[in-house]
């Protein structure tokens, strides 16, 4: 099989190997795709309501390779939601002393 | 004769606190460093700025204190000096000197284990308070950030699995190594130290503490610590202060955990914050970790270019203070620095080179 058939049996052992990486690192590649969306929201909410800076700035604070695609800060609740990779997450500042915090 | 004497000790008294400048509402300004040093200081520090390549040095914030009076202040747009900034790993060492006064108050010891106030670390139970404080706990965590976020434990500590309860994401860790033998940084030891300190206070003090027994007494107006949905705070990230708010705590530990009259901090721990960790080897971070401080100890030192007294809390993307004890000397740098051009011991040379005469 080996002989006959090089290529397939390499791609197959690849593919054997990276199911089993994805079995093994699975906690962590489900939770992988929410970093963005999380970290844009969280950062920009306490760039912006904590920090004190310019909407404008915060923006750009917060941009990463991996880009969000919607995003909106509501100044009346100061409440920010991003959305990337497919996941949203909302952070929300809660007074003087905690500042913004993700809501679960 | 008894008047003579009182005379000469209200004389002494009133000498003694003269030669020393503490900040009131606001800081005292002392004569402003000028010259050739300071351009060379600032040619470094506050190059033109790029906020769409976001490359170089970018330095938010620099404050300069000698003998308690500001010598030194610049800030680049949109930092202002009313602006709470965000401190990163400074935090760290703010939840040291925060941990300082329970200490103080004998609300535990370093040697007591962690697990004692805060149960979910019976999992491992010999590691202690002072193991915590030289991120030693012995537990397996992986602090990289942008370079590897599916492994990193901070990542997900912070956004993802372990953002509702930091403090038992990280205790849920294996352990790679006995507590208290190897030296690795690690942001959910900072956390555990955190929700050990809500378990001696309770939930209610535990909330207003830090600004009832370090904020309130320095002065700090303006100081923002967030909390994970657990309300322990983010000892590890997450705590705001203006550059002149944390060169307060930066004179209170160039002066030994006192304020004014008060020993604020017991002497002896701020002893332990300075004194190396002995399991530590050369090159495993960028500075020697002490008791939860950066030190400038060993061969080479991290800063050739500062002295060896010189402590640091130190923090993502270039925050630091800086405390130098016998210079009387205390420095706040914030920044954003994006990639790897910025350097501690640059900015401790240029400054050394503008303070002294």
């Amino acid at each position: 099989m080996i002989r006959r058939r090089p290529f397939t049996s390499l791609f197959l052992l690849l593919l054997l190997a990276l199911l089993g990486w994805g079995w093994h690192e699975r906690v962590n590649l489900q939770a992988f795709p929410d970093i963005i969306a999380a970290y844009t929201a969280k950062e920009y909410c306490s760039c912006r309501y904590v920090a004190n800076n310019p909407a404008q700035y915060c923006l750009g604070y917060v941009k990463q390779y991996v880009p969000t695609s919607a995003f909106r800060d509501n100044p009346q609740r100061s409440e920010v939601t991003a959305t990337g990779l497919g996941r949203t997450h909302t952070a929300r500042w809660l007074g003087e002393r905690q500042g913004c915090r993700l809501t679960p | 004769m008894v008047r003579g004497l009182l005379c000469v000790a209200l004389l002494f008294i009133t000498v003694t606190a003269r030669a020393e400048t503490w900040p009131d509402t606001d800081w005292v300004k002392g004569p402003p460093l000028s010259g050739s040093a300071v351009e060379a200081l600032e040619t470094y520090a506050f190059p033109a700025r790029d906020d769409a390549t976001r490359q170089g040095i970018r330095t938010d914030a620099l404050l300069v204190i000698r003998d308690g009076q500001v010598i030194y202040e610049r800030y680049a747009a949109p930092t202002t000096a009313s602006t709470p900034h965000l401190t990163w790993s400074i935090s760290k060492s703010l939840m040291a000197t925060v941990l300082g006064v329970a200490y103080g108050d004998n609300r535990f010891k370093l040697s007591d284990p962690v697990a004692r106030f805060y149960p979910p670390m019976k999992q491992h139970p010999t590691v202690t308070m002072a193991d915590l404080l030289h991120w030693a706990s012995g537990l397996d965590w992986q602090e990289d950030y942008e370079y590897a976020p599916l492994k990193s434990s901070v990542v997900a500590m912070l956004y993802t699995r372990g953002r509702s309860d930091m403090a038992e994401f990280a205790a849920n860790s294996d352990s790679f190594s006995a507590p208290g033998q190897a030296f690795r940084y690690s942001s959910g030891d900072s956390n555990l130290l955190s929700a050990a300190l809500k378990g001696m206070l309770g939930h209610k003090a535990y909330m207003s503490y830090p600004w009832d027994v370090l904020f309130q007494p320095l002065g700090i107006r303006n100081a923002t610590w967030e909390t994970d949905a657990d309300e322990t705070f983010v000892a590890s990230s997450y705590a705001y202060l203006t550059a002149r708010d944390l060169a307060r705590v930066g004179l209170l530990m160039a002066r030994d955990g006192r304020w004014h009259q008060q020993q604020l901090l017991p002497k002896e721990w701020v002893a332990f914050n300075r004194q190396p960790f002995a399991h530590y080897n050369t090159g495993q971070d960028e500075a020697v970790p002490g008791g939860h401080w950066w030190l400038n100890q060993g061969t080479p030192k991290p800063w050739p270019d500062a002295p060896a007294d010189t402590f640091a809390a130190l923090g993502h993307w270039g925050q630091a203070l800086f405390i130098m004890p016998a210079e009387h000397v205390v420095i706040v740098r914030y920044g954003d620095d994006r990639d790897g051009t910025y350097r501690h011991n640059e900015l401790l040379k240029r400054v050394l080179a503008a303070v002294q005469p």
